[in-house]
Order: structure tokens, then C-alpha cells, then sequence
């Protein structure tokens, strides 16, 4: 187990910056997740702390060894690949235990660790089938058996349940937490799937083109967006922004409608979904144009002067064409300054 | 399908199946006619006449092939030579394709420029010069000079940096955490993935390294050291014009190359298409 920090790091190909300058401390033990949009640099981050790509500047420490020029194979880390890299002419066993034999450890040893990973991934019965044999699910705890028998000091996943169906996807996720808790190791998690990081992490890392838009806890992440970037990209279904102007005391949208929230200047108010509620007299009007109905809640998308609305509709029985008024919570909501940052 | 296209559809396949075959037959019968011959008796052969199948049936031929003439050796130098050209080729293509395709140095593109110029150099084109190396390097008549210039293979060079280029790096990564140094890379991982193109290519250049005929010809002129090709031109001189034992020792000197291809046949016909750039 160990602390991983990068300092200052910068990643350039070519004449593009891909990382730049970025900072963070991923402390021991906990469970990182780097989240962000297609081409936001979390890959590229992981494969630096990885050894696979060489840093332009800064340094990385894990531990107390400072890894940032060392060979992938000597910084105690393994990896988990998001195509899992399962060596198809190879058994289960045998890729399990791949990096021991590459290390010319005795063949009765390889088996001993195949077999204790195997338990512990529930694969006994698959040791000696190959990766074509074998469903999703199974190629991913494989990938994690070869990760596991390394005992690294850190865990990198590279979007390792984006190939999985939607019902595996939630098992396997509950696995690698049920993994977390087991092993206390650190682990850091590449995922463009917000609901992973939320679920798995205790620490997310949003980026956004190459910075970090903001680190922390998935509570202060959900609850206290540092900015306009975080708080749309955190949630399904996304905040809903309305553009206003306010004048101290309150804000008044772009309709004329005043909210009692305190904010100077061109703002944009920010509320999530399930935090607006439907009244016929609310002060925000429109009308439903869609419906989804979830089972346990529903999802309806209001057509209104500020652009289209979602809200949580709580089953109320509302169909697509009704005219409505919402009322948000204004003590759960957010307001932006005209650079997108939290006021 | 309306009735009509099918019926042209048939008579057109007919044409083309008789066509084939008539084809196939003419390719074939010099084949047969040398089998055939081997079975005869010498004065048979020289009779009058075409005898489709032995009047008299018998394996003298053979039995002369084999017990007066150096046939046992010349298939041992040929069998040695050929599986020395084999390995060492597939040995060093396989790592020049993997440098070529995996590793970054200096040259690396002017080196794959070289090799596929190579590749446009016809082999009896540099005859002259393999022949004065190997006499300055004083291996003439030895099976050492029959290997040597045998191993230039830019075409295997390039099939196999076509399949190593086609691995998805994902599996080098994986390979690299693990702690693989290159030559692991190579032969734990990257041969093992392409073992159907090894095998594919190891049986052509067996064939091709067992039917050369010129360089060893030129390179050998002691009968001690003949591979069987060159070996069976000086049947001839040991029976004078003989033409059941000439052909025998002909059929026995291609025997082994056919048995290899009728055992990997699918294999053969996979290396030849990817010899000619149709990937297999």
C-alpha cells in the first residue's frame, strides 16, 4: 500500500498539452476515481502513473520512491485494462500467473497462487479453460487475478467495466468495492461513468481538458460543485441551469421570474432535478413534453422560456402535454458566476 | 433466381468445372507419366509405343535409387540444411519484424526501406556475389554455404511485421506491467499469438530451402555434400540415360516436399497467400 502524488505533471504530444501543470495526492488506501469527458486526460494520467507513457514535466512519487522515469514493472503497480489484455493462448491459470513466470518462479508456486487467486475470484473451476471460453464477467476477474497476484502497492483500472452489460456491470462494481474493502490497497479508477465513481470512490477527481476541475469526496462533489463544469457533469440526469441577473438580494431569470437568492451580477442558477418541485402556481411555467416513467420515480422534461427543464415528477401521475409551474428548493441550489465558478 | 439464369448459372459452372479439370490433368500427367515410368523395366520404357500402365510390373528403380547411388546422404544434407534455413529464418525474421514493428531506434524506417528493397532484388541477381563470398569466406563445399545465403527473407520479415503490427498493444502493456523484458515480449507473447503464421511460414520455407536447386548446385560440387536436387543430376552418370532410375530418384528427391503438403496442406495454401499479400 502507498500514497501516489503527482506534482506539476504535464503531458504534451507534440505541440498539444494534454495534461498540464496538474497536482494531487491520492492518499494510502483510498480508492481514487478520475472522472471526465472523452479526451478530458484521465487515460493519459493513469498510463503516466502506470510507466506505460513518459512524463513531459513534473514528478511522481508512490510511496516514498520517486517513479517518475522507472519502468512500469518497478513501481509496484498493476493494471487492469479496459479490453482486460487476457493472453488468448494462455489458460486462466497461466495468465493469472503470467508475471511469475516471467520472474522464473517454480511452476508448483504459479499453481499455488492461481489457485488461491482463483478462490478468492471464484474461477477455480475456469483455471484451465481460456479466455475464449469464458463470458464478460469472468475475462474481468481474470484481469483482476493477474492484477491481484502482483500484491501492488497500487491498483490502476482503466475503464475496466465499460465492455460489460448493464446488470453485470452492477455486480462487478459492487465486487470491486467488496475488493476495496478486503484489501485496503490503493486503487485508481479510470471511468467516464459518473455512477462507478460515485458508487466505488472516496476520493473523484473531475478533469477537464487536462486540469482538475475538482477533487473530493462524491457528497461534496454532488452537493458543493466547485464550479459549473462539475455540477453538469455530476448527476443523471444533469443540473439544470437558467440564465439571471442578480442584484444582491435575489436573482431574477431572463422571464422576469425572482428567486429569493442572494447573487450580483450575470449568474446562472443551478438546480438539480429531483430539488424542483411541480405546483400549478409555481413561478418557473411550462410544459411536459416527455415523461419517463423509471418504476421507482419519474423523470418529466418541461419545455419553458429558459430552455428545456428536467424534473423528478415522483410518479405524480403527469403526462406528456400538461401545463405546469415548478418551485425549486432554493436552499439546495447553486448559483454560477459569469466564469462558471460556484459563488 | 428466375429458372433461366439458374440453368446459364449451371452450364457456366459445367464450362468452368470442365476446364479446370482438363486443366488439372494436363498439370497431372507428367507427374503420372514419371510414377508410372519407375515401375517399368528399363527395356519397357524405351519400347514402342505408350504403355499407360508397367507391362511388367517392378521397383528395381527404386531399389537401384536408393542402394547405388549417395540418396540416404544427399536426404540427410538436404533435410539438415533445410531445417537449419528454416529456424534460422524464422528466428531472425521473427525478430527483425518484431524490431521493425515494436521498438523505437534510430533507422528504424530506413531499415524497413532496405528490406523491402530487398524484397524487389530477385535472388539469382546476387548469385554471382554470394558465390565470391562464400569462396572468400572459404566455405565453398560446405552445407554452411548452402544455408548462408538462404536466409535473406524479406518477404517473412514482412509478413511478421504485419501480424506483430496488427496485436493490439493493450496485450504489450499487459506484458510490460507484468515485467516481460523484449525478448520475452517476443517469444512468450507475440510468436505464441501468431503461431499459425509461424507454422505456415516455417512449412514453405522448408519447401522452398528443400527444392532450391541452383545455389546449392553452384555452392557444392563434392557428392558428399549434394543436397538430394543436386545429387540426382549425377544419377545420371552413375547409370548412363536411364530413365526409370532418373525418374525414380526424381520422385524420391520431391517425396518428402509432397508428403509435407499433403499433411499441411491448408497451412501451405495459407503461407502462399500470405506470400502474395492476401492475409490468410
Amino acid at each position: 500500500m502507498a500514497q501516489v502524488e503527482l506534482s506539476n505533471i504535464s503531458k504534451r504530444f507534440g505541440a498539444v498539452e494534454v495534461i498540464s501543470n496538474l497536482g494531487l495526492t491520492i492518499k494510502d488506501g483510498s480508492f481514487c476515481a478520475l472522472l471526465g469527458p472523452s479526451g478530458c486526460g484521465k487515460s493519459t494520467m493513469l498510463r503516466m502513473i502506470a510507466g506505460l507513457e513518459e512524463v513531459s514535466d513534473g514528478t511522481i512519487h508512490i510511496g516514498a520512491d520517486d517513479v517518475t522515469h522507472a519502468a512500469p514493472k518497478s513501481r509496484g503497480v498493476a493494471m487492469v485494462f479496459q479490453s482486460y489484455a487476457l493472453y488468448p493462448h494462455l489458460t486462466v491459470a497461466q495468465n493469472i500467473t503470467f508475471s511469475m513466470s516471467l520472474a522464473g518462479v517454480s511452476k508448483p508456486k504459479q499453481r499455488e497462487a492461481a489457485e488461491r487467486i482463483g478462490a478468492m475470484l471464484q474461477l477455480t473451476h475456469l483455471l484451465d479453460r481460456r479466455p475464449a471460453a469464458l463470458s464478460g464477467g469472468q475475462r474481468q476477474r481474470v484481469a483482476i487475478g493477474r492484477a491481484l497476484v502482483r500484491d501492488p502497492k497500487v491498483f490502476l483500472f482503466d475503464e475496466p467495466l465499460s465492455n460489460l452489460d448493464a446488470l453485470l456491470r452492477v455486480q462487478m462494481r459492487l465486487e470491486l468495492a467488496k475488493l476495496h474493502n478486503d484489501l485496503k490497497t490503493t486503487m485508481i479508477y479510470v471511468t467516464h461513468d459518473q455512477v462507478e465513481a460515485m458508487t466505488l470512490a472516496d476520493l473523484i477527481v473531475v478533469l477537464d481538458k487536462g486540469k482538475i476541475a475538482q477533487a473530493g469526496t462524491p457528497w461534496e462533489l454532488y452537493n458543493r460543485p466547485a464550479n459549473r463544469f462539475v455540477a453538469g457533469f455530476i448527476g443523471s440526469p444533469g443540473m439544470n441551469f437558467l440564465k439571471g441577473q442578480g442584484d444582491g438580494a435575489m436573482i431574477r431569470l431572463t422571464d422576469g421570474t425572482e428567486l429569493a437568492k442572494p447573487a450580483q451580477g450575470a449568474v446562472e442558477f443551478g438546480i438539480r432535478p429531483e430539488h424542483l418541485t411541480i405546483a400549478t402556481d409555481g413561478p418557473i411555467r411550462g410544459r411536459a413534453s416527455v415523461v419517463e416513467y423509471l418504476g421507482n420515480t419519474s423523470y418529466a422534461y418541461i419545455d419553458t422560456a429558459h430552455g428545456p427543464l428536467v424534473v423528478e415528477a415522483d410518479n405524480a401521475g403527469l403526462k406528456a402535454g400538461d401545463q405546469v409551474g415548478l418551485v425549486p428548493d432554493l436552499t439546495k441550489s447553486h448559483v454560477f458566476d459569469s466564469n462558471g465558478m460556484a459563488v | 433466381m428466375t429458372l433461366q439464369s439458374l440453368r446459364r448459372w449451371n452450364l457456366a459452372g459445367g464450362v468452368i468445372t470442365t476446364l479446370t479439370l482438363l486443366g488439372a490433368i494436363f498439370w497431372a500427367f507428367p507427374l503420372y507419366w514419371a510414377v508410372v515410368t519407375t515401375f517399368k523395366f528399363e527395356q519397357d520404357v524405351v519400347r514402342e509405343g505408350i504403355d499407360w500402365l508397367p507391362i511388367r510390373f517392378t521397383v528395381e528403380a527404386y531399389y537401384n535409387a536408393l542402394f547405388n547411388t549417395k540418396l540416404g546422404l544427399w536426404y540427410l544434407n538436404s533435410l539438415l540444411t533445410s531445417l537449419a534455413i528454416t529456424v534460422l529464418v524464422l528466428i531472425s525474421s521473427a525478430a527483425a519484424g518484431y524490431a521493425i514493428s515494436q521498438l523505437n531506434f534510430p533507422g528504424r524506417r530506413a531499415l524497413w526501406w532496405i528490406i523491402l528493397a530487398s524484397f524487389m532484388v530477385p535472388i539469382p541477381a546476387l548469385i554471382i556475389n554470394h558465390f565470391v563470398l562464400m569462396a572468400d569466406l572459404g566455405l565453398l563445399n560446405t552445407l554452411t554455404a548452402v544455408v548462408l545465403p538462404q536466409l535473406i527473407a524479406p518477404v517473412t520479415v514482412m509478413i511478421y511485421k504485419q501480424f506483430f503490427d496488427s496485436v493490439p498493444k493493450d496485450f504489450r502493456e499487459a506484458a510490460l506491467m507484468d515485467g516481460a523484458s523484449q525478448w520475452q515480449l517476443l517469444f512468450r507473447l507475440y510468436l505464441p499469438m501468431n503461431w499459425g503464421i509461424t507454422t505456415a511460414l516455417a512449412i514453405i520455407t522448408f519447401i522452398g530451402a528443400w527444392n532450391n536447386f541452383l545455389w546449392p548446385f553452384l555452392a557444392i560440387t563434392t557428392e558428399d555434400k549434394m543436397n538430394v536436387t543436386v545429387g540426382i543430376t549425377q544419377v545420371t552418370d552413375a547409370f548412363g540415360v536411364k530413365y526409370a532410375r532418373q525418374l525414380s530418384s526424381a520422385v524420391l528427391a520431391g517425396l518428402p516436399v509432397a508428403v509435407v503438403y499433403l499433411l499441411f496442406q491448408r497451412r501451405v495454401t495459407q503461407a502462399i497467400m500470405l506470400t502474395a499479400g492476401i492475409k490468410g
